[in-house]
């Protein structure tokens, strides 16, 4: 029986992660031995059945292919109902899908991660898997901005990239806050602040459309060029598979010619 | 080359009656004052258009609303693929045109990465019976698209009106299954061929049109566009669609259901951001989707020429108008670029 692709294999919640005040994570593994073998910067579309699904990154991946991580935002109709959900709950997968993170072609090089919010998301994965091969790149530093610390996610992740010696990270909240005794300023204030130079350096940013436009303004002011600037943009998806057409950029697909662009390849309105 | 075949107009029912005894014969039939395809059951005298059938084909092979897997409302996970439609069927009567619409979404479904195996399906199953056009309608204009009124590419079998007969020709390994019968007599005659005029609505090249996108024409365009977005219904390349689950006393399905780029629903995301809130930004995108990106895409244009997007536009100026207009800006605007300054015409 040949599989209907938009039809969703089942998985299993393992664990439920509260992330922050509206970002839980949800670790979760396939049924029936199904794996899911999902590229750093690859996603996948989660179902909760009768109520339909939506696109998620996966934003980390363990024991092997059979488990893997998705951060939820709650915002809308569907991520709702999955923050309702509870462990031991099936919810329905498929994928994964769109391009991934060109991680093999930046061996040697150092590496800038740029994450607003949840935007940290699709970029843990490219972290992990620097750190798991860390002599395969050079320096990495992570710039990372929320709105508030009550938005900071991937706590335990960040107390140790911050403890990692060969990381340099950066915290930033956009506005003052009471107790908060860190970095204050939008991601693209910081990047201006820090003079961060293009050198040997590859950046990835992802965050909310406004924070990717206004940090590629950043790099670009600091010489970046357009090639060593990596985005995803998750957005307008559904389908993919390049087929139910909304998520269209010009001639390109999000979902099957990215989500992972570098600046060069997309037109500026796309930013 | 297949030869022709040749059948008398009066034997047509009797051949199609025959037909339908082993496969679903799908016919064009008058509805209310419409044309469209309907399952032959021979209870009214077969009638075939000699041009342009109102609604199209698209349809039968991606339904409006498709179920592709059904699940148990009250179980957490039941979600179950249906089983696929394996009735061997025929559709005949189709012209040139709406086989270029299913050529087009044969690149969408079939010649991508991720075959529909449901939409794959629905083409196994079909014959297609083409029959080439005697006229051009009102709206047509296949011939400024590449196509004419009595193309044949992606039939099965092609059938010409004329005279007293049809003339019939098998195209494919599966037309042949059809050819067998007594109505049919082979024939070393064959039709005659006919010339075809432009339509009305030729159009720039897919390259010039990519060169629009940052154009002020957009509001010009939309302001007499309504983006009520049946034009993407009725048009036969259009396969956007969304996944949405459905619910009715205790059963479900998911389903897949036309959309519309024209609609502001149509990308508007989780939390409220939109992409293409504007009119113009709508209008803009459908333009440049059917005249550029489909180019770039699939290597073909996605309009055929078959003019159904005018034919039911409440305001009868629908894509083929707008692509006009935008092809004359462009035209206006190379020659702004190449004319001769008139300093430098006096030396």
């Amino acid at each position: 029986m040949t599989t209907i692709e938009l039809v969703p294999k089942p998985a299993t919640i393992k664990r439920m992660i509260d992330e922050s005040r509206d970002v839980k994570s949800y670790v979760l593994e396939m049924n029936e031995s199904l794996t899911m073998p999902a590229l750093p910067g690859q996603f996948v579309e989660v179902s909760v059945q009768g109520y339909g699904e939506a696109t998620f990154a996966v934003t980390r991946k363990s024991k092997g292919d059979r488990e893997f991580t998705i951060s939820v935002k709650r915002i809308g109709h569907l991520t709702k109902m999955l923050h309702r959900a509870a462990t031991g709950d099936i919810v329905g997968v498929r994928g994964p899908y769109g391009n991934s993170f060109p991680v093999d072609d930046w061996k040697g090089k150092d590496i800038l991660v740029i994450g607003g919010g949840i935007g940290l998301a699709p970029l843990r994965p490219v972290i992990d898997h620097i750190l798991l091969n860390r002599k395969d790149y050079g320096s990495m530093e992570i710039i990372f901005g929320a709105r508030t610390p009550d938005d900071i996610l991937y706590k335990e992740d960040l107390k140790m990239w911050e403890s990692d010696k060969s990381i340099l990270l950066h915290k930033t909240i956009d506005v003052p806050f009471e107790g908060w005794n860190g970095r204050v300023g939008v991601v693209p204030a910081v990047i201006r602040d820090l003079g961060v130079k293009p050198d040997r350096r590859v950046s990835i940013v992802c965050g909310p459309p406004i924070m990717i436009k206004f940090t590629a303004a950043a790099l670009r002011e600091l010489r970046w060029p357009d090639d060593r600037i990596f985005t995803t943009l998750e957005m307008k998806m559904q389908c993919g598979i390049g087929q139910c057409g909304r998520c269209n950029i010009g001639e390109k697909f999000i979902c099957k010619d990215g989500p992972v662009f570098s600046l060069d390849q997309i037109p500026e309105h796309a930013l | 080359m297949n030869k022709w075949h040749k059948i008398k107009k009066t034997d047509l029912q009797k051949y199609v009656s025959r037909l339908a005894e082993k496969w679903e014969v799908w016919i064009p039939r008058l509805v209310d004052g419409k044309w469209e395809f309907g399952i032959y059951d021979g209870a009214r005298d077969l009638d075939l258009p000699e041009s342009i059938i109102d609604v199209s084909l698209k349809n039968l092979f991606f339904p409006k609303r498709r179920a592709i897997a059904t699940f148990d409302e009250n179980s957490k996970w039941s979600l179950q693929p249906v089983s696929p439609e394996r009735r061997p069927r025929i559709i005949l009567g189709l012209h040139p045109c709406d086989a270029a619409g299913i050529e087009y979404m044969d690149k969408v479904f079939l010649q991508s990465e991720y075959k529909d195996v449901m939409y794959k399906n629905e083409r196994e199953r079909t014959i297609l019976v083409g029959m080439l056009c005697n006229k051009m309608g009102d709206d047509c204009h296949c011939t400024d698209r590449g196509l004419t009124p009595d193309s044949t590419s992606s039939m099965d079998v092609a059938f010409v009106n004329e005279g007293e007969w049809y003339f019939f020709r098998s195209l494919t390994d599966k037309g042949k299954r059809i050819m067998e019968s007594k109505y049919l007599k082979e024939t070393d005659e064959g039709p005659t061929k006919n010339e075809w005029p432009a339509g009305k609505y030729s159009i720039a090249s897919p390259e010039e049109f990519m060169e629009m996108y940052d154009d002020s024409i957009w509001h010009e365009l939309s302001d007499i566009c309504l983006t009520c977005g049946i034009c993407t219904y009725a048009c036969p390349t259009c396969v956007c669609f969304l996944v949405a689950d459905e619910k009715f006393k205790g059963k479900g399905e998911r389903v897949t259901v036309w959309d519309s780029c024209q609609l502001q629903s149509y990308s508007r995301m989780a939390g409220g951001q939109n992409t293409r809130k504007t009119p113009a930004s709508r209008v803009r995108n459908r333009t440049l989707d059917k005249f550029a990106y489909s180019h770039l895409r699939y290597g073909r244009i996605s309009c055929t020429g078959c003019g159904r997007c005018i034919m039911v536009c409440p305001l009868k100026r629908s894509f083929p108008q707008l692509g006009a207009r935008l092809s004359e800006r462009i035209r206006e605007k190379e020659k702004e670029r190449t004319k001769v300054p008139a300093e430098s015409k006096e030396e």
